[in-house]
């Protein structure tokens, strides 16, 4: 049978670059953890019962709820605060 | 991700877990395919805080294991070098595909989820080339960029791209600079949204009758080769421009729309209308040729302006949600009923609606509403301002006049108006942000 060629339909994608991540800490134990609301329908309720959970089962965690001002675009602000002022982060939740 | 690559802040994604695929795919197109993640069970939306509770306490529906497990453990194991570094890859898709043969190619096109799973047209260089001669643009000039949803990644593509598309939709050359206008709109014919929407694709100015679009009787219906070429083009060039819309993966649409299949596309009847066209209320002359993308999930409809008319709108309009507007497509039998109760303008109609439709503020709120526009509350833009804070029973008017859209279409057989849900992306939301979703079709002659 003969080969046929055709044009691919699909589009250009993006170039697919590396991105770091940072290393994990040795425990969370003594450490701040953010809990970054996205905004998504009752996320901010489930950081409620999440920063709930934290100081029930392991005050020694401090943890803060915050909101992602936007999350369609970045928040620099609250990332820098974040970097400065804690140890890790909880994002979510994507819906 | 941000936190992470460049705060250099370990962080846990928590997502629901039917987006377990679409988030891996997501982490490896960003570079980081092994992101942290932990995921809940679905829905999160419209869960009680007892239910969300036992998202917390319970398992990670994904990783087998209780949820804070998991996250403690995302936080705390070491992740190997080349993991940290994240990956990069080459991806780039080839400028032609191969077959043995046409059957071939047609499963193919299928199992690749290029087509709408109805038969097309195959894109071969001869019949490309053909529908290249609709446009004066050159086959390798860009024409835009287009992603499922917001969040995901932009894919580009050039005018051939385009024209692949529309061969396969079985459009026309004279067709042609209709689809390249939706193209380069950063509309997509396929958002991948949990709400499951459509869209509508409305055609104004002279290109209408240059090209035999329907705006009469059937107007909306698939009674027309240019309607319906136009619309499944649109479709098609959405899901295979922009990445690909596969369920799970690009696609996220709990029940998905019927009115994917065309978009709803039709002319505007701007000859039987009353009053002004469509694109002639966002800036365009009435000799000037426009297409405008909406976003669309559903919509009511009745017949004729009858005694209680106003009572009927009311009822019609008030059921809508508030944050996604509205599209009114009056047969020409109904718009000059408008005009007979002195309504004599769209504007007029559309400050009708915004002063006589409202909800009570308790339920206003009662929906992704305040997602939609959180920022301006906080910044007490008006009215959100006034809305927000305004007593649970007060009454809010559910649109504003600028979410009110107002199309005639049809054949005047019957009075027949639908509303729809839904309207033109917000501008803060768009791919081209700052543009108009209305867009300019001469411009791709």
């Amino acid at each position: 049978m003969a080969r046929i060629k055709v044009l691919n339909p699909e589009g250009y994608p993006p170039k697919v670059s590396a991105r770091g991540m940072a290393p994990a800490l040795d425990t969370l134990d003594g450490k701040k953890l953010f809990l970054v609301d996205v905004g998504f329908a009752n996320s901010d309720n489930f950081m409620a019962q999440l920063h709930g959970w934290f100081e029930e089962h392991r005050p020694t965690i401090s943890t803060e709820v915050v909101r992602w001002r936007n999350q369609h675009i970045p928040d620099p602000e609250l990332c820098e605060r974040i970097q400065a002022d804690g140890d890790a982060a909880i994002i979510g939740v994507g819906t | 991700m941000d936190l992470e690559s460049r705060y250099g802040v370990p962080t846990v994604g928590v997502h629901v877990h039917v987006f377990a695929h679409l988030v891996r795919n997501t982490v490896r197109t960003n570079g980081m395919p092994s992101a942290r993640q932990a995921f809940v069970p679905t829905p999160l939306m419209n869960t009680s805080p007892t239910g969300l509770r036992e998202y917390v306490e319970g398992n990670d529906p994904i990783h087998g294991r209780p949820f804070m497990a998991e996250v403690f453990d995302q936080l705390t194991r070491a992740v190997p070098n080349d993991e940290l570094r994240g990956e990069d890859w080459d991806r780039s898709t080839p400028r032609y595909i191969e077959a043995d043969g046409e059957e071939e190619m047609h499963a193919l096109f299928q199992e690749r989820r290029y087509t709408d799973f109805l038969p097309i047209v195959l894109p071969t260089e001869e019949r490309v080339e053909r529908m290249l001669t609709g446009t004066s643009h050159a086959p390798d000039e860009m024409v835009g960029k287009l992603r499922p949803t917001i969040g995901m990644e932009h894919w580009h593509f050039d005018v051939e791209k385009v024209a692949v598309n529309a061969v396969m939709a079985g459009a026309a050359p004279e067709h042609f600079p209709v689809i390249l206008a939706l193209a380069s709109s950063g509309d997509t014919g396929r958002q991948s949204s949990m709400s499951s929407m459509g869209n509508m694709v409305l055609v104004n100015g002279p290109i209408r009758h240059e090209i035999g679009m329907n705006s009469g009787i059937g107007a909306l219906g698939p009674y027309n080769h240019a309607n319906s070429a136009i619309g499944r083009s649109f479709g098609l060039l959405s899901q295979n421009l922009q990445g690909g819309s596969v369920p799970g993966e690009t696609y996220a649409g709990s029940q998905g729309c019927n009115f994917s299949y065309n978009c709803i596309t039709f002319a505007e009847n701007e000859e039987a209308s009353p009053w002004e066209p469509y694109h002639v209320q966002y800036g365009y002359e009435q000799d000037q040729s426009a297409v405008t993308v909406s976003y669309i999930w559903g919509n009511v409809w009745a017949e004729y302006l009858r005694t209680y008319w106003e009572e009927k709108l009311q009822a019609m309009i008030s059921g809508l949600e508030p944050g996604m507007g509205c599209t009114l497509v009056l047969d020409p039998i109904v718009a000059r009923e408008f005009c007979e109760r002195g309504l004599d303008t769209k504007q007029k109609l559309a400050e009708w609606i915004h002063e006589n439709v409202r909800i009570p503020q308790r339920r206003f709120w009662d929906h992704v509403m305040l997602n939609l526009i959180h920022e301006e509350v906080e910044a007490g833009v008006e009215p959100w301002a006034t809305y927000w804070n305004a007593p649970p029973d007060e009454l809010i008017p559910v649109y504003e006049t600028s979410r009110v859209n107002i199309v005639v279409a049809g054949g005047e057989t019957n009075g027949h108006f639908s509303i729809f849900q839904g309207s033109p992306m917000r501008a803060k939301f768009r791919t081209n942000k700052g543009k108009n979703a209305t867009v300019s079709i001469d411009d791709w002659r």
